[in-house]
Parts: C-alpha cells; sequence; structure tokens
C-alpha cells in the first residue's frame, strides 16, 4: 500500500499558556478533499498554519508522501509541494499576472524570462477556466474570485502536492463559488490532495469527500461526507447540540425614521430608493457586488463618490460627512474590522468609548470614572468580558471584536439607526448567535437596524424585512419573510 | 514578551548610573541644574513635537525652521511688550503648523516630505521678511526670558509647566484622545466619526505653538535671531521624542515621556562631557540611546498587537 | 488593461516630464537672465549629479521595498572618513574600506530591521545619528584633508566634455541597477516587497534577505558616494547636513517613486535625480540667492506631494463620478 499523501502525527502547538493544537493526526490520500471544521479557536488555524510554514510544530511529526518533511518558512512549504491559498490571498496588485505566478518560485534562476512566463502562465490559466485572460493584466484589476483562480492556477504550476484552500468563499459570489469548486474538482482528480477550510457548511459537504472537526485543539470526529448531515457537523463543532433561534416577536413598526431617496455609487449602486421605520431589522441580501456594502458606506458618509439624498428622523444627512451622519445618529459597524473599525492597539474600554466620548466628557474634559464605568457597562451589555477591558482589543477573538464594535453604539438614546455591514464575517457560531441578539435588541429600543450580508442563513434568522439586491439595484423586497429559493433567485440572475 | 528587552535596558541603566556616581561633580546641585537648562530649549519644542508623531503625522521637519521664524518675530515685536511679542510669535507659529497639519488631516500628504518642504519655505520667507542679517531684539523684554528665579532658568519652568499642561490635554481631555486615535488608525477614526482633519490640523497647531514658544527663548538666549540658530534643533528635538519611547508609528507615547526623552539626552551630554569626552563620542551615545529605545519601543508594541 | 496603464502613468509621465521641464529650463532660462549655458554648465551639472545620483539610488532601492532609510546621510559621511584614512597612498584602497565598512553596517541595519520586523523610518534616524558620532570619533583629533592629490585629480577630469569618472560611475552603477531589476527576479520581488509585504512572503519572496541586501547596497552605495565626493573636495566632511537626504527624496519623489512603497522603476529615478541635479546647477548660473532657491525647492516638493496624496485623488475621482452620476440621471429623465 502507498504511503498517504499526507500525514500528519501527534502535532501539538501552543502560544504561551494557550495550547492551539494538541496531539493532532491527520490523514489524507493523493486526490482526496478533506474538509476541516471548526469554530474560531478550535485549532485549525493554526494547523494550517502548520502546513503553510509559518508556525512550527512544538511536536509532531509531517509527512508528504512517505517522506518527512521540515516546514520552517513558505518558501520550504513550496519546496515541499504545499500550496497555502488563504482568503487575504498571496498575490501583489502592483504586479501582472505572469509576475505573481513567478514570484517567488524556489526553483527559478536568477534572470527571468518574460515570455516563458507569459505562455506557462496561459497554459496554468487555462487549467483552472481563465484562458480568456492575458497574462500582462494587472492582478489589481481583477475581481476577487479571478484572483482565487489565479492562486490556484499558481498552485498547480508549482507541482503542489497538497492543496489547502483557507476559508476561501466568505467573500466571493455564487458563480465564482462554483468556478472554483470546478477548478479543485479538476484538480483532485489529477492527483492533487486538497484540505478545504470553512464555516459554511453547506459547502464542505457538497465538495469534500470526508470531514475531519476540531475542537479545543484536538480532533473530535472523522467522517466520510455521506455519513454526515448539517446539524450533526454542528453538533460535533460545538459539542452540543444548537438550540433553535427563539421565534421572532410580532413585527412592530414605528414611526418611518430613515428616508433614503436615489442613492447611487457609480457603476456600484443605483438609485436606491427606500423608507426604513424603527424596530425593524432591514437584511440586505447580496453577494460581493450587488451593492448593500456601498449603501451602508455611503449612508456612513464614507463615499466620496455617493450622490442622492438621505433624512434620518428628519434631518439630512451628508453623503460625504461622517462626523456629522454620526452626530445625527447614525451608527456604523465596517466589515473590515482590521482596516476601519477597531484601534487595534489600544485598549477594549478605549474602543468602546471610541464613539461616545461626549458621554464621558464634560465640557471637553474626559472623566476617568465616569468612562471607566461606562466602558464596563457597554462591555457587560454587548457581552465582552468586562475583565479584559484594558487588554489591547487586537488580542481578542473575531467574535469579541465584533461585538466590541457593536457595543460602540449601545447604551445611547441619540443613535437612532445602526448600520452593520456583514455583522458575522470571521465569527464562529457562539458569537454570531450573540451578535443578532444584540441587533434584536438594538432594534427593540426603538432604533433601525440595518445589515447587508451574503450568508442567507444569517439573513433568513436576523432579519425581519429582506431586500435582496444584485448589480447594484434592489431586486425585491420581503417584510412579511422570505424563502431561501427566492432569495438565492433573486441574487443570482434566477439561476437556483 | 516583555523580559527579552527590559533586561538590557535595565543593565544598562545600571551601568550608566554607576558611571555617573563615579563621575566628580555628577549629583551636584549645580550639574542637575546644568542639565535641567541644557534640556528645556530642545525640550520645550519636542514636547510639541511629541503631538504630531501621537497623532500619526511621524515627525516633522519643520521644527527647526518654524523655531528660527518664531524667534525673528518674537524679537522684532518685542517693541509692543513682551507679552504681545510672545503671543504673536506663537501665534504665526501655531498658523504655520496648522496649515501643514490641514494638507495632512485633509489628503493623508505625506507628513515628511511635506514638512520638508514647509521647511524650506519659512527659511526662504524669512530670509525674504528679515534679509540676511542677524534680527536683534527691539525691545528690552527678552530679559525676562533669560532671568534665572531660584537659580533655575524661567526655560526650565516653562519646560515643566508645558509638560504638564500637554500631558493633561492628551489624558484627560476628548481632543487628546481623539489625537491618539487617529494616530492608531486614521481609517478607524473616520468610520468612527471622529473628525480626522480637525483633529490633526490641532496637533500641529498646538506642536506650532510650542516651536514658536520655543524659539523666543532661543532667541531671547542668543540675543538675535539668523538661520544658523537652527543648528540640530530638529534632529535633538525628533530624539528626544524617540528615546522618551513614543512611536514613530503613532498612538502610543505621551508628553511626558518626551521630557523623560530630553532630559535622558541632556544628562547623558553632560556625564560625557565631565568626563571629558568630546562630541563624537556625546553623539554617538546619542544615537544609540535612540536605535536601543525605538526597538524596544517597537518590539513591545509588536508583541501587543499579538 | 487600462488598470494597467493607469499605474503605468504615474511611473512613466512624472520622471519624463519633471526632466523634460528641467531640461527646458535649464538650457532656455539662463539666456533670458543674460546667463550663458556651456559645456562647463553641463559638466558642473552632472558633478553635482555624480553623489546625488548615488544617494538617490541607495534611498530609491529602499524606499521602492517600503522602506525610509535616513542613514545614508551617515554612511556618506562614514564613507568619506573612511577613504580619507585608508587612501592617502591608493585611491582604490580608500574607496574599498569606504565602501566595505558602510556596506557592512547596512548589512547589520538590514539585518536588524528584517528579523526583527521594524519600522525602518524612527531606526535609520538613529542609526544616522550613530554613524555620525562613529565618523567623528573616527576622524579624531587628526586633520581632515586629504594629501592624495593624484587621486582628488583623477575623479574630477573632464572626460567628453561633460563627464568626469564620478559621474560615469554613477551612471554605470545605475545602469547596473537597471539590468539586475528588470532581467532578474529580484525587480518584481523588492516591488512586492514594498507593495504587499505578506503577499510576497506567502508567494515565497525571501523578504528578510532581500531586504538585508538592499540596506547593504544602500549603505555601500551611499558610502561611495561619500568617499568619491571627499577625493573631489580634497578634505572629508564630518556632518553633510540633510541636505543630500532631501535632495535624494525629491529625486525620488520627480522620479516617480512612491514615499509608500511599491512604486518605481530605476530609469524614473535616474531621470528624477538628472532634473534635481540640474535645477541646483540651473540655481548656480541665475545665481539666485539662497532665500529664492528655497522657496522655489520648498514650493516644489509641496505641490508633488500634494499631488502625491493618496486622499486627495480618492476625492477628486468621487467628484468626477458625483458629477457623471448626476449627468446620467438627467439624461434618464428627460424623455
Amino acid at each position: 500500500m502507498s504511503a498517504p499523501r499526507l500525514e500528519m502525527s501527534g502535532i501539538t502547538r501552543s502560544f504561551g499558556a494557550v495550547k492551539a493544537v494538541r496531539d493532532v493526526s491527520l490523514r489524507l490520500g493523493p486526490g482526496e478533499i478533506l474538509g476541516l471544521c471548526g469554530h474560531n479557536g478550535a485549532g485549525k488555524s493554526t494547523l494550517i498554519h502548520v502546513l503553510a510554514g509559518l508556525v512550527a510544530p512544538d511536536a509532531g511529526a509531517i509527512r508528504l508522501d512517505g517522506e518527512p518533511v521540515v516546514l520552517h518558512t513558505p518558501r520550504d512549504a513550496q519546496r515541499a509541494g504545499i500550496a497555502w491559498v488563504d482568503q487575504e490571498l498571496s498575490l501583489v496588485p502592483a504586479l501582472s499576472i505572469a509576475e505573481n505566478v513567478a514570484l517567488g518560485r524556489v526553483d527559478a534562476g536568477l534572470l527571468r524570462h518574460p515570455r516563458r512566463e507569459r505562455a506557462d502562465t496561459r497554459e496554468l490559466l487555462a487549467k483552472v477556466g481563465l484562458d480568456a485572460r492575458d497574462p500582462d493584466e494587472l492582478v489589481g484589476g481583477l475581481d476577487l474570485g479571478t484572483r482565487q483562480l489565479v492562486e490556484i492556477a499558481r498552485a498547480l504550476g508549482r507541482g503542489a502536492r497538497l492543496l489547502i484552500l483557507d476559508e476561501p468563499t466568505a467573500t466571493l459570489t455564487d458563480f465564482e463559488i462554483e468556478r472554483v469548486f470546478a477548478a479543485v474538482r479538476r484538480v483532485a482528480r489529477d492527483g492533487c490532495a486538497v484540505i478545504f477550510v470553512s464555516h459554511r457548511l453547506g459547502e464542505v459537504l457538497e465538495l469534500c469527500h470526508r470531514v475531519t472537526v476540531v475542537r479545543d485543539g484536538r480532533v473530535v470526529a472523522e467522517r466520510p461526507v455521506a455519513e454526515l448531515s448539517a446539524a450533526q457537523l454542528v453538533e460535533a463543532m460545538l459539542g452540543e447540540q444548537l438550540e433553535p433561534a427563539p421565534p421572532r416577536g410580532p413585527n412592530a413598526t414605528g414611526e418611518r425614521l430613515l428616508r433614503v431617496r436615489d442613492l447611487s455609487v457609480g457603476t456600484r449602486l443605483r438609485g436606491f430608493t427606500f423608507d426604513f421605520d424603527a424596530g425593524r431589522v432591514y437584511g440586505l441580501a447580496g453577494q460581493v457586488g450587488a451593492g448593500t456594502s456601498e449603501v451602508l458606506h455611503a449612508l456612513a458618509g464614507l463615499l466620496p463618490a455617493a450622490t442622492g439624498s438621505a433624512e434620518l428622523a428628519g434631518r439630512p444627512l451628508g453623503l460625504r460627512h461622517p462626523v456629522r451622519n454620526r452626530g445625527r445618529g447614525l451608527g456604523f459597524v465596517t466589515n473590515d474590522r482590521k482596516g476601519e473599525g477597531l484601534f487595534l492597539g489600544r485598549s477594549v474600554a478605549e474602543n468602546l468609548t471610541a464613539t461616545q466620548l461626549d458621554v464621558v466628557a464634560r465640557a471637553g474634559q474626559l472623566i476617568p470614572r465616569r468612562e471607566r464605568r461606562h466602558a464596563t457597562a457597554l462591555a457587560v451589555h454587548a457581552g465582552v468580558a468586562a475583565d479584559r477591558l484594558d487588554a489591547p482589543v487586537g488580542v481578542l477573538s473575531g467574535g469579541n471584536q465584533q461585538k466590541t464594535l457593536v457595543g460602540r453604539y449601545l447604551l445611547r438614546d441619540d443613535i437612532k439607526a445602526l448600520l452593520v455591514d456583514e455583522p458575522t464575517r470571521g465569527v464562529d457560531i457562539g458569537g454570531r448567535a450573540a451578535i443578532h441578539e444584540l441587533l434584536r435588541a438594538a432594534a427593540d429600543e426603538n432604533r433601525a437596524v440595518i445589515f447587508a450580508s451574503s450568508d442567507l442563513d444569517e439573513l433568513l434568522e436576523l432579519a425581519t424585512t429582506v431586500i435582496t439586491m444584485r448589480a447594484g439595484r434592489i431586486v425585491g423586497v420581503y417584510p412579511d419573510g422570505v424563502s431561501r429559493q427566492t432569495m438565492l433567485t433573486d441574487l443570482t440572475h434566477g439561476r437556483a | 514578551m516583555r523580559r527579552p528587552t527590559t533586561i538590557p535596558l535595565v543593565l544598562a541603566l545600571a551601568a550608566l548610573i554607576v558611571l555617573a556616581a563615579t563621575t566628580d561633580r555628577f549629583f551636584t546641585w549645580d550639574n542637575v541644574k546644568a542639565i535641567l537648562s541644557s534640556a528645556s530649549l530642545v525640550g520645550i519644542v519636542a514636547l510639541g513635537l511629541t503631538f504630531v508623531t501621537l497623532a500619526g503625522s511621524m515627525v516633522s521637519l519643520a521644527v527647526g525652521p518654524s523655531a528660527v521664524l518664531a524667534a525673528m518675530v518674537f524679537l522684532s515685536a518685542l517693541n509692543a511688550g513682551l507679552l504681545p511679542a510672545l503671543l504673536l510669535a506663537i501665534a504665526a507659529g501655531a498658523a504655520i503648523a496648522a496649515l501643514q497639519g490641514a494638507l495632512v488631516g485633509l489628503w493623508n500628504v505625506n507628513p515628511v516630505i511635506l514638512t520638508i518642504g514647509a521647511g524650506f519655505l519659512i527659511v526662504g520667507f524669512a530670509e525674504k521678511a528679515y534679509g540676511e542679517a542677524t534680527v536683534r531684539p527691539e525691545g528690552g523684554g527678552f530679559a525676562t526670558l533669560n532671568s534665572v528665579p531660584l537659580g533655575i532658568p524661567v526655560a526650565v519652568y516653562v519646560m515643566i509647566g508645558v509638560a504638564l499642561a500637554f500631558q493633561y490635554l492628551l489624558t484627560r481631555t476628548v481632543l487628546g484622545r481623539q489625537i491618539l486615535l487617529v494616530g492608531e488608525s486614521r481609517e478607524a477614526a473616520r468610520a468612527a466619526g471622529i473628525p480626522v482633519a480637525r483633529v490633526v490640523t490641532a496637533a500641529f497647531a498646538l506642536a506650532g505653538a510650542a516651536y514658536a514658544l520655543g524659539g523666543a527663548f532661543l532667541g531671547s538666549f542668543n540675543m538675535g535671531a539668523s538661520t544658523y540658530l537652527e543648528g540640530t534643533l530638529t534632529f535633538d528635538a525628533i530624539a528626544a521624542v524617540l528615546i522618551g519611547g513614543t512611536s514613530i508609528a503613532g498612538g502610543h507615547g505621551s508628553p511626558l515621556r518626551t521630557l523623560g526623552g530630553a532630559l535622558a539626552v541632556a544628562a547623558i551630554t553632560d556625564l560625557l562631557l565631565l568626563r571629558g569626552l568630546g562630541t563624537g563620542p556625546q553623539i554617538l551615545l546619542k544615537g544609540l540611546l535612540v536605535v536601543t529605545v525605538v526597538i524596544a519601543t517597537q518590539r513591545r508594541l509588536n508583541g501587543a498587537q499579538a | 488593461m487600462s488598470a494597467r496603464n493607469a499605474w503605468r502613468r504615474a511611473d512613466v509621465l512624472l520622471p519624463l516630464a519633471s526632466f523634460a521641464l528641467v531640461l527646458l529650463a535649464f538650457l532656455v532660462v539662463p539666456g533670458m537672465r543674460g546667463e550663458e549655458v556651456t559645456d562647463a554648465s553641463l559638466f558642473n551639472g552632472l558633478q553635482g549629479f555624480a553623489p546625488l545620483g548615488l544617494i538617490a539610488l541607495a534611498l530609491g532601492l529602499t524606499l521602492i521595498a517600503g522602506e525610509f532609510d535616513v542613514s545614508v546621510l551617515g554612511m556618506q559621511a562614514l564613507g568619506g572618513v573612511l577613504a580619507v584614512r585608508a587612501g592617502g597612498s591608493a585611491g582604490l584602497l580608500g574607496v574599498l574600506a569606504a565602501v566595505a565598512g558602510c556596506g557592512l553596517l547596512g548589512l547589520v541595519q538590514g539585518v536588524a530591521i528584517a528579523r526583527l520586523q521594524l519600522q525602518s523610518l524612527s531606526v535609520t534616524i538613529g542609526t544616522y545619528v550613530v554613524l555620525l558620532g562613529l565618523t567623528n570619533v573616527i576622524a579624531g583629533d587628526d586633520t581632515l584633508s586629504f594629501g592624495n592629490v593624484g587621486a582628488s585629480v583623477w575623479v574630477d577630469q573632464q572626460l567628453l566634455s561633460w563627464f568626469s569618472p564620478r559621474s560615469l560611475i554613477t551612471i554605470g552603477i545605475f545602469l547596473a541597477a537597471l539590468v539586475l531589476l528588470s532581467a532578474t527576479r529580484i525587480g518584481p520581488e523588492i516591488k512586492a516587497i514594498g507593495s504587499n509585504r505578506r503577499a510576497g512572503r506567502g508567494s515565497g519572496v525571501p523578504v528578510e534577505r532581500r531586504l538585508a541586501a538592499l540596506f547593504t547596497c544602500s549603505g555601500a552605495l551611499a558610502g561611495l558616494a561619500g568617499a568619491l565626493l571627499s577625493y573631489s573636495n580634497a578634505s572629508a566632511s564630518l556632518d553633510p547636513g540633510l541636505g543630500p537626504l532631501i535632495l535624494a527624496t525629491a529625486a525620488a519623489v520627480l522620479g516617480g517613486l512612491s514615499l509608500s512603497g511599491g512604486r518605481g522603476t530605476i530609469w524614473g529615478l535616474l531621470l528624477g535625480a538628472l532634473a534635481v541635479a540640474l535645477l541646483q546647477q540651473l540655481f548656480a548660473i541665475l545665481a539666485l540667492p539662497t532665500s529664492t532657491t528655497q522657496i522655489v525647492f520648498g514650493a516644489l516638493l509641496l505641490v508633488v506631494v500634494t499631488i502625491d496624496a493618496p486622499e486627495l485623488r480618492t476625492t477628486l475621482s468621487g467628484a468626477a463620478v458625483r458629477r457623471r452620476t448626476e449627468r446620467q440621471r438627467v439624461e434618464e429623465r428627460t424623455p
């Protein structure tokens, strides 16, 4: 019997006092697609980082095709034939496709051969369905789905024996996801082993042959996909049954709060017109590029290209004035919490009070005791551990970070509308439920809560009214509930 | 995370204390006064620069030129009285710096190059306005700035006062908090509804006021102002800020730290002087101090951001 | 395709425009003021370019990689003193001492910055001061003057009317850098390191090794500049002031390099350095008072840096998109 493609045995890794991975063993054969699931902090990221050469294990051994390998750097991983494609992508936007494909190859000589690079790149692009692309095109001009495919093509070109896809689909449209899946299946058929890490259980069950579930740093389940249902998967990940979401109360409708007229942002958003009422949770359903994120960013005043008008509680909002809008009662939570959301080096308390400085100050002067009390109250309200108030927010988990961002706008009467872009991106199942609860509570306090999401489950669970969008325009409005099928149809041109 | 970097620092500190103890005349009141007074001019200016760095604008290379122009304005306006001349110089300094801050705040213009260019413009215009000759005091008010109440120069009292005032501003006012937040992440501040342009302009204006105040003292001390007055003021101020442990990336640090940095530089320079070492070793040690603290500061922050 | 053009525009237009404008001014303006432009003027301009170009290249290489090396000032000073001390009998020895010494220090600095993941701006401010101190200490109380008259004369001899060994060395090194960056994989790798370091590392670029090499080159080039300059002046300078750094930065900015890294070409840098050198010489020919040159220079920097400002561009393009959208709205409404 030939050696398995990948064999990890007894991998252990700790970060300080935290045992991220404990004695994990994994086995994968050539052509096999393995799904790796587990909520945040379960250890799957660490496992992947070990394979990618970013983190060295404290103990354990890795074998590829029977040969032991040592992976201290990404270059070692490349030499061993391991390709790691993660959400943030290792492509340099300032360089062309061909230059990116050739970038950092361990077996390349010093001199460049641009013509050969271009020819080789064209071949590889054809293998992933991108034959029409010009290898000299700058990666910066490509959409995310195409970039994913370029990375997979690059992995192929480097003779990858093991391809790791780390949460690749979170930012892709359904169409792009299908293309990526097609490319992955083709790659697997050619003998490459694939590890597919994802939160999206539906996709895992669709694409993978087997699933491994990791919890608290250990492998707790390993089964062929045919023997597994989504519910069983969730149970394995959490270690318990997930309570169904409590039935939503009757749809209370308060007064008309936010009027938006003809909101447009170039070609990304066209003529968005809607009236939002207090007391309801509105879900803007759309994939990447549908314009949902633009609606929120434009209302917050962060897009200089936005035109149209909006009025909150009778007072006009400035489409280029985030400060004014904040003052008029608009709260905004971004989808990019590391880039434009959190102050990573500052404490949790300071992050919470960042938008509430007027509350904790008098005549421009901060009152420390008041700030402390208020920050504690906010933390408790948002469900962030109050004993971590002084820790830099950068060390918190994704869920707690997101709660901090939402927590900024709580306990204030003057926040009338709360806009949240992708409320639970990168947040595990436990944190997700908590954030949904927060948003529901915010709406119950007579606010309009408007969130944008591409996650159909989230939209079904959280929104009282669903607004579907595609290509920058509203497709459907559903104040009384909507089926998953309808949403999907609206979002994708009628393809089921 | 802390241990690897604090041990060498503690050792260095211990070595310095031993060195100081074995140096004649170091721990005398006269010497302490000398250290304080040599730190004061750079200190006042560096305290202002701290706000620019904290607000995320790295460093300003217009520090020296601004101080010199303010000195010229101050000295030539002395015929109107000490206080009016001082206020005029400070207002001019704040305004010129505010203009630079507005460009950085509005459009995120690169602050290093901007202040280089601004420095050139300031020096050029100063020479055009006041000619090439040294500007002499037009009144006697400057003597007050040179006076030495209780044996300590006025500049020292002012430096300590400014340090305390700026520290209060940073830690206990809304503006101070906003400066720290903008310095930490400009985009996050904007998304949170913080008026970025206003905050950065204010930070620069405060800095400009401090440069001008320092310049007034500088001009009084030399009883004249010309472009040669600048000397190494800009880089000495930058060194003081960095040695104090304020991060050049913004968002972390304080005026008190800068005060400490200015005093540390003055103390070590003094120590070397007493030991008979020339300018070479003094400069060398100042540089080593900057490098050591910068590395320690960045390591500490890298660790905190996981 | 159009995205590519947009990038190229800044890379290409700015250095070409800068050089063309300055050259034009250089050839035309003196005549307007009754001064003559002679072969000597061009020779002097290129003599100014000789050290300026090397420092600009030193700064530019690390700038494309996303770093800012203030220590080139210190390296220049150190190189000058090392050359004067070691080159008394054989000029070449002095140059080698300067290049080797400063290159080695550059290596140490580069390894530290790469391994410890430090921000280079503040660290190099510190090492700049350290190098000034070191220069001072090495110079000691001995004279700074350079006795090797043969070497001094040799470096500045006139060749082909406009050139000298010094300017030819600088041009030669630029050509070598040009070839190195465009014909080998080092070019794209440096760009990757400057524009998206994380992605570069993930792709397999040996980031630490490249950064260490860049800082080594930066030190060696600045040391070389200092050595040749001190030969030319027949004496070493303990402190060149901030001038060389400012001129080099201006050369980089005019050459199309972005101050945040990841953008720019070597030949753009070459044009930028030539432009700055000719501009300086133009000021000398016109015998402008220093206050005027400072104002012109300061205004130039201000204008270029404002144009380069990222948020200004988004504001302006946003306004353009708004106008287009409004126009479309009007068109859609009118039947």
